[in-house]
């Protein structure tokens, strides 16, 4: 009887196969990578790392054809999981991210990290949290997604258990992680009680920050938002990203602050563009304070530091800020600029930031030291290093023509499209960083072309042929992203960005 | 009645949970944990939440505890913590105060709310779907119509999410081999 | 007996009250597990206030999303307790002030 009644009004819900194409294609080679662990030799372990490469470009070939077939809103489960432009550009973008980690890995891997497999497998699974973070458009779907990249990251950076520093990043990542869940889950349910549904849409609708139900409202949106800010590591919640990215493996910080982050910032996107777009005058003042805070004590505390992983960690807080300052003026200023600016920004500094890194790694290669002094010398034994790291590092301090400076450019424009009071006073904070942030690039900078090798060892280094790679394809990520922005193709790609599909 | 159940509930998850924060011994926090998410479950039950509240039992109070156990016997760190042992003088009166600011603000906000018919609101958007059913099991099989239809691809991603927890939890917490193992390696204890 | 009808205001407020407890609780406790136990606490707050609304509201959803949160909890508290034993074996007794090599 009961069977009867559930086969008569359960309708089986629609499933577009090709849109969930790049889930499909990572879940099975998640599953795929496991087995094939256990059964390949020791000394051919190097094969898993190539397989997981294969398989991240093997889930952006229908992120691309997706995007060749058509510029229609594909939307499943009663609207709860939606393919548009937005998520198809930032799907493309963490999978190529994710890509150019690996390649970063696989050195490191074999001679540092014990059991191959299972990284490869929980940097996948990782990515597959952000993939699904693009498309989700409802509470419980953001949830899971941020559990999902959240979980594996966790381990990944608690990864080498000999090393203590290593097991002390994942227990302080992993306690905050959780209570930054917990604090954002709270907020979540109350945001239900004042919408009765869980579709982001619906939240947009009732959730308007006027009537007598404010009180909820307002704790239920900060509630949320500062669990976020917690996954984009914005001051007052980044105590724990220097010691993690310092503890954690390199390879795996370049991930937590760049994909992971991104993946903060996309969903922090989707709350304020689609669940509290009319809620404006409670999440802009929240926002503008965190965006402000951000950028001036980021930069301060990168100002001071000696380790080069610390500073790059304190900076990209810093950087964090930028991208929060287009999401603090959304509501006045114009809703398409702000987003994407918030997409642009994304992009170049994904590219710039895990460039950066992959300097860093191979440099310490051959120093064994991440003290910014032990980069004395580097033009004279390692001019293309050098160049490089010259490249990223005038990229994030927003010199022109670097992608950097694009980027820079979106978020101001987008804060004085605004033409408030409160507006302007964050671009003059802003503006003012800016400057600062230069002065602990150029310090870098200047140890590298200036000042001789710390113990006079101008052996070369070597890099490895993937870390090569890597670098290219940063490199000329940035560059291109700086000296082309009227680029015909490159502009469509940020005009798609532009806009949600419902 | 109601009421009834509901002082008791509330009695239970009260004391479970400031047993949790000021009792010294692991091992007692743990059961005191146990009596928290038992009042939980009874609450689930007061409010038609029937399957939730035996998943309650099962998994939170039966897995999750009994892992805690496990955890705090395994590790033999099942000795009293000194909650005397101050690291800054500041943080223990400004966990409380903040705890309780936290906790007032919430009351605030959910009483001053409380004459609000939100269920008004909620009727009129689309996708609402009645918790009471007139069926014996009726919550069963509304959770189910829901989880199986607008969310069934979180739930099947879930599943991926479990597997590589597990896999990759046992490779993080064995013995490794060689060199790293600890003093104790070998101990039955 | 008292003829005073249980509100749903009353299981939010107990609610409220847990979560509060579990924050100071995370904020007092210097041992790795028990701060979990106390973030656990927060969690059972947050399920208790889904499950009221979701009463409250006649909407199944509430419902659905405490499924996910038990699920997702079950899984954070394996990796969590894995990394808690990968850590207690190297130092038996370590507390959160304890784990203070990087600064800065």
């Amino acid at each position: 009887m009961i069977s009867a009644l559930v086969a008569s009004d359960f309708a089986t819900p629609h499933v577009d196969y090709h849109a969930l194409a790049p889930e499909i294609v990572l879940g099975v080679g998640i599953c795929l990578l496991i087995v094939l662990d256990l059964f390949l030799a020791e000394s051919r372990k190097w094969l898993v790392s190539t397989v997981a490469g294969l398989i991240l470009l093997g889930a952006v070939l229908p992120v691309v054809t997706l995007g060749v077939i058509g510029s229609d809103v594909r939307s499943m489960f009663d609207g709860r999981y939606v393919i548009d432009n937005f998520s198809l550009v930032l799907k493309a973008l963490f999978l190529l991210s994710g890509y150019v980690v690996v390649l970063m890995s696989s050195r490191d891997t074999e001679e540092r990290t014990p059991y191959q497999g299972e990284y490869y497998t929980l940097l996948l699974t990782s990515i597959m949290g952000m993939v699904m973070m693009a498309s989700a458009r409802d509470l419980v779907s953001v949830f899971v997604a941020l559990e999902f990249l959240s979980i594996p990251a966790y381990m990944l950076a608690a990864w080498r258990k000999r090393d203590s520093k290593s097991n002390e990043a994942g227990m302080k990542y992993f306690l905050l992680g959780v209570f930054a869940s917990a604090v954002m889950l709270y907020g979540m349910s109350l945001l239900y009680g004042v919408t009765g549904s869980t579709r982001l849409v619906d939240i947009g609708q009732a959730v308007t920050g006027t009537d007598h139900l404010v009180g909820v409202q307002v704790l239920g949106i900060v509630f949320v938002i500062v669990g976020f800010a917690f996954k984009v590591s914005a001051v007052p919640f980044h105590t724990w990203a220097p010691d993690v990215y310092q503890g954690a493996p390199t390879p795996i910080t370049a991930f937590l602050s760049v994909a992971s982050k991104a993946a903060g910032f996309v969903a922090l996107s989707l709350l304020v563009f689609l669940a509290f777009p009319a809620a404006k005058s409670v999440y802009e003042p929240f926002l503008w304070v965190l965006a402000a805070v951000t950028i001036t004590v980021g930069n301060l505390l990168a100002l001071k530091q000696k380790n080069i992983v610390r500073m790059l960690a304190y900076s990209s807080v810093s950087q964090g800020g930028f991208i929060l300052m287009p999401l603090a003026v959304a509501g006045t200023g114009d809703a398409r600029t702000s987003l994407r600016a918030v997409v642009v920004y994304l992009i170049i500094y994904a590219a710039t930031n895990l460039g950066a890194f992959a300097v860093v790694m191979a440099v310490s290669r051959k120093t064994h030291s991440g003290e910014i002094a032990s980069y004395g010398g580097l033009f004279n034994y390692a001019p293309g290093l050098a160049a490089v790291m010259t490249l990223f590092l005038a990229s994030l301090a927003g010199i022109p023509p670097f992608g950097g400076w694009y980027a820079k450019f979106g978020a101001f424009k987008a804060v004085l499209e605004a033409r408030t009071g409160a507006a302007y006073t964050l671009a003059v904070i802003a503006a003012v960083n800016t400057v600062v942030s230069a002065a602990y690039y150029i310090t870098l900078m200047r140890e590298m072309w200036m000042k001789p090798a710390p113990d006079g060892d101008e052996s070369p280094v070597r890099v490895p042929r993937n870390l090569v790679a890597a670098l290219v394809i940063t490199g000329v990520a940035t560059l291109a992203f700086g000296v082309l922005p009227g680029f015909s193709g490159y502009g469509a790609i940020t005009g798609l960005a532009g806009a949600f599909g419902r | 009645m109601d009421i009834l159940v509901f002082v008791c509930a509330a009695a239970m998850i009260l004391c479970g949970a400031l047993g949790v924060v000021t009792l010294r011994h692991p091992v007692h926090a743990a059961l005191s944990l146990v009596l928290t998410l038992f009042g939980v479950a009874v609450l689930f039950v007061a409010q038609n939440a029937h399957f939730l509240a035996v998943a309650q039992v099962i998994v939170y109070a039966g897995a999750i505890v009994v892992l805690f156990l496990f955890v705090i016997m395994l590790l033999g760190v099942d000795r009293v913590e000194d909650l005397h042992a101050e690291p800054f003088k500041v943080q223990r009166p400004l966990a409380i105060v903040s705890g309780v600011a936290l906790a007032g603000l919430l009351i605030a906000a959910v009483v001053a709310s409380q004459h609000t018919n939100v269920a008004a609101r909620g009727a009129g958007l689309p996708g609402v779907n009645p918790v009471r059913n007139d069926l014996h099991d009726g919550n069963i099989v509304a959770l189910s119509k829901d989880l199986f239809s607008g969310h069934v691809l979180a739930f099947e991603l879930t599943s991926v999410l479990l597997v590589i927890a597990v896999v990759a939890t046992v490779l993080l917490a064995r013995r490794s081999r060689g060199i790293d193992a600890a003093p104790t390696d070998g101990q039955a204890t | 007996m008292i003829a005073v009808a249980v509100t749903s205001t009353w299981y939010l407020v107990l609610a409220a009250v847990l979560f509060g407890i579990g924050l100071a609780g995370v904020m007092i406790r210097r041992n790795p597990l028990i701060m979990f136990m106390c973030i656990e606490l927060m969690l059972n707050a947050v399920n208790l206030s889904f499950v009221t609304l979701a009463n409250h509201l006649g909407d199944i959803g509430g419902q659905t999303t405490v499924l996910f949160v038990m699920v997702v909890a079950a899984a954070e508290v394996v990796v969590g307790l894995g990394i808690i034993v990968a850590i207690l074996r190297r130092r038996p007794g370590a507390t959160a002030d304890d784990l203070s090599e990087l600064k800065g």
